[in-house]
C-alpha cells in the first residue's frame, strides 16, 4: 500500500508533515550527514535577528524528567550571514525552508523579512513572538493580542510567502493572541513553544540556568502542547496549524493530526538522534499503512469527540 | 570529510577503576576514527528518562573480536552514569562518533610535549599518551586527582611514558600518593627548574585547566585543553555548549572544540 504522506499549510505544499523545529537544526546544514534538510517536510532555522547575537552566559540548557530547559537566548549569525552562507545551498539541495524571525522591535521583524525576500528558495516565514529567554521582543509582542496583531500586520505587508505566527504557551489567553495572529494577517498558527521553567541545584542551594529561568521541551510537554493546539482548533477550525512539543515517535505525530495539525515539527528529538525526523516520517508511514489511512491528510482534525 | 557514525554500541566489558569511577569498553562492527580528544554522545538509558544523551571523551579505539571496541572512562556523577554502572552486559547503547576536534598530535610529536589530567580528565590524555607511545614520540605524563584511590589507570599511564623514556608524575591534593599538591604546580616547579616543553596536553576540572592556561600564556607555552560543557546534542546545534573566545565570540565547543588552545580563550580562563 502506498501512502500520500503530503500535507499543505495554507497555501504551502509539503512532501510530508514533518519538520525540523527552529532551535535544533542550526541553518540547516549542520547535520546533512545524519538528516539531509531536503528530505524532511521543511526545515525552520534557528531564529534569525537583523545583527547577530551572542545569547546568554552559560549554562545554557539543563536536563529535567523527560525534557530539558534552554536558555540560549537566541544567539544566531544574523540574517545577512545565513543568507549569504546557507540559504543558496538549502535551496539547490531543494529542501523547503521556513526562516525563523525575532526582533528586539516590530521593525527587526520586518528587516529580516525584507533581508531574506532578496535570497532565493524560502518559502515562508515564522514569527518567534514566544521566546521566553530574551529581554527584549519575543515573549512581550506574543503575550499582548494588540501588540501582536499589529506585529503580524507589519510583516503581512513585507512578504506575500507564507507567514507563520508561533504561539507561546505562557501567555495568559492562548486563543486570544491565536485570534490577534489570524487577524493581523498570519497563514498559519505553530504551537506550542516552549514552557516557562526552571532547575535548581539542592546542593549548592542555586538556580542551575545563568538565567534562572528557561524553557521546558521534550517529552515532558506533549500532553500539554496537544491540549493548546487542540484549544486553538476548536477556537479557529478553519486556521492551519503546525503542532510542536515533545514529539518522538510517528503515533505522536499522529496525535497532533487528530488535534488538527496539518503538520508538525520535531525539535529537542533531534539532540538526542540527529535522525529522529526520519525516523518518525518512517513510523508514521507505518502507521498509515497499519491503519490503511491511504492519505495522511485524512487524519487531520479527525478526532472523533465528543 | 564528515566521519562521524550514529551507531549500536554493545556494552562488553566493565571494570571498576576506584570508588566512584569505571571503565567502559563498547563494540562496534565498523571501526570509529576517533583522534585523541575527540569525543561520542552516549546513550544513558533506554526510555525518555535520562532524556539526553551524555558525552565521553574517547579513551581508546582498537580490535575487538571481528569489529571493533570504543574505551571510555566513566564517572558517576549523576543519573546517567548511575545506569551506566549499571547496565547489564550486552546492553546496546547508541553512540555518535567520533564528534569535535581533539588535539594536534602530530604537533606534539614535534616535540617533547608534557601531558596532564585531573581525575576523570585522565580519558582523552590516556588515548594521547598511549597513540604517542605507539609513534615513538617522548613525552611526560603528569596525573593528578584529590586522594590516591580517584588516580585512575596508573599502570598504562606508566607503561605509555616509560615505552619512549618519558616521566610520570603522580600528585594528591591530599598527599596520600605522589607528590602533594597539584598536578599544575608540579608542572610549573619542574618549568622554573630548567625542564622544557613546548607543548602541553590536557584535561581535567576548570580550576586546573585555568591554572594551565594562565601559566602557559606566561611561559611561552602552547596549551591544548580539553574543555568539559553541559551539552544537549553534540552536534552544534543546541549552542548548550558555548565557550566564550578571546575575540568575544561564543563557538560550540562540541564543534571547534573540545580542544582549544589556551590563548584562543576568553580572558576568564586566565584568571
Amino acid at each position: 500500500m502506498r501512502v500520500d504522506l503530503s500535507t499543505a499549510v495554507g497555501a504551502l505544499t509539503l512532501a510530508n508533515p514533518v519538520m525540523a523545529a527552529s532551535g535544533t537544526f542550526g541553518y540547516g546544514l549542520d547535520l546533512l550527514d545524519l538528516c539531509p534538510p531536503e528530505c524532511l517536510g521543511a526545515v525552520v532555522t534557528k531564529g534569525l535577528s537583523p545583527a547577530p547575537r551572542a545569547g546568554n552566559p552559560t549554562p545554557r540548557i539543563v536536563e529535567t524528567a523527560a525534557g530539558m530547559i534552554n536558555a540560549i537566548g537566541l544567539q544566531n549569525i544574523g540574517v545577512e550571514a545565513f543568507c549569504q552562507e546557507a540559504a543558496g545551498e538549502l535551496a539547490r539541495r531543494g529542501a523547503t525552508v521556513i526562516v525563523n524571525v525575532f526582533g528586539e522591535r516590530p521593525e527587526q521583524y520586518r528587516a529580516v523579512i525584507e533581508r531574506c525576500e532578496r535570497a532565493e528558495g524560502i518559502a515562508g516565514y515564522e514569527l518567534n513572538v514566544s521566546c521566553p529567554n530574551v529581554d527584549h521582543g519575543g515573549m512581550e509582542f506574543g503575550h499582548d493580542p494588540h501588540q501582536l496583531e499589529a506585529l503580524t500586520a507589519l510583516c503581512r505587508a513585507a512578504t506575500s510567502k507564507s507567514l507563520w505566527v508561533k504561539l507561546s504557551p505562557n501567555a495568559p489567553d492562548l486563543v486570544g493572541t491565536a485570534h490577534a495572529a489570524v487577524a493581523g494577517g498570519a497563514d498559519a498558527l505553530t504551537l506550542i513553544n516552549t514552557l516557562r521553567a526552571m532547575a535548581i541545584d539542592p546542593y549548592r542551594r542555586r538556580p542551575v540556568l545563568a538565567t534562572a529561568f528557561g524553557g521546558l521541551s521534550g517529552p515532558a510537554i506533549k500532553p500539554i502542547a496537544l491540549r493548546m493546539l487542540y484549544e486553538v482548533h476548536c477556537a479557529l477550525p478553519t486556521v492551519p496549524l503546525v503542532g510542536i512539543g515533545g514529539i518522538e515517535t510517528g503515533s505522536d505525530v499522529v496525535e497532533f493530526l487528530l488535534a488538527g495539525a496539518s503538520a508538525v515539527q520535531v525539535g529537542t528529538a533531534i539532540f538526542r538522534h540527529p535522525a529522529a525526523p526520519l525516523r518518525i516520517l518512517s513510523e508514521l508511514e507505518d502507521f498509515c499503512v497499519a491503519q490503511k489511512v491511504g492519505e495522511l491528510r485524512a487524519l487531520i482534525g479527525g478526532l472523533r469527540w465528543p | 570529510m564528515i566521519a562521524r557514525r550514529d551507531v549500536p554500541a554493545r556494552l562488553v566489558e566493565r571494570r571498576e577503576l576506584s570508588p566512584t569511577c569505571f571503565s567502559l569498553l563498547l563494540a562496534t562492527m565498523e571501526r570509529l576514527p576517533a583522534e585523541p580528544g575527540q569525543f561520542g554522545m552516549l546513550s544513558c538509558g533506554q526510555g525518555l528518562d535520562p532524556l539526553l544523551r551524555r558525552p565521553f571523551s574517547v579513551a581508546g579505539v582498537r580490535p575487538l573480536g571481528s569489529g571493533w571496541g570504543v574505551e571510555l572512562l566513566v564517572k558517576e556523577v549523576g543519573r546517567g552514569t548511575a545506569w551506566l554502572r549499571r547496565a547489564p552486559l550486552g546492553t546496546i547503547l547508541e553512540l555518535l562518533a567520533p564528534l569535535g576536534h581533539g588535539f594536534n598530535l602530530e604537533a606534539a610529536a614535534s616535540t617533547r610535549a608534557a601531558l596532564v589530567a585531573g581525575g576523570i580528565g585522565l580519558p582523552p590524555v590516556l588515548f594521547a599518551a598511549e597513540r604517542l607511545a605507539e609513534t615513538g614520540a617522548p613525552f611526560d605524563l603528569f596525573l593528578g586527582a584529590a586522594t590516591g584511590d580517584e588516580l585512575l589507570e596508573i599502570k598504562r599511564c606508566r607503561a605509555a611514558a616509560g615505552a619512549v623514556g618519558g616521566k610520570l608524575v603522580l600528585c594528591t591534593d591530599d598527599g596520600s600518593v605522589g607528590e602533594p599538591g597539584f598536578v599544575t604546580t608540579a608542572l610549573a616547579r619542574r618549568f622554573a627548574a630548567g625542564q622544557r616543553w613546548e607543548r602541553v596536553l590536557a584535561c581535567g576540572p576548570d580550576p586546573m585547566l585555568q591554572a594551565l592556561a594562565r601559566w602557559s600564556v606566561t611561559e611561552g607555552v602552547v596549551a591544548e585543553l580539553s574543555l568539559e560543557e553541559p551539552m544537549a546534542c553534540g552536534v552544534g546545534v543546541c549552542l548548550g555548549c558555548v565557550v566564550e573566545l578571546a575575540d568575544g565570540r561564543r563557538v560550540a565547543s562540541c564543534k571547534e572544540g573540545p580542544v582549544f588552545e589556551a590563548a584562543r580563550l576568553a580572558a576568564r580562563w586566565r584568571p
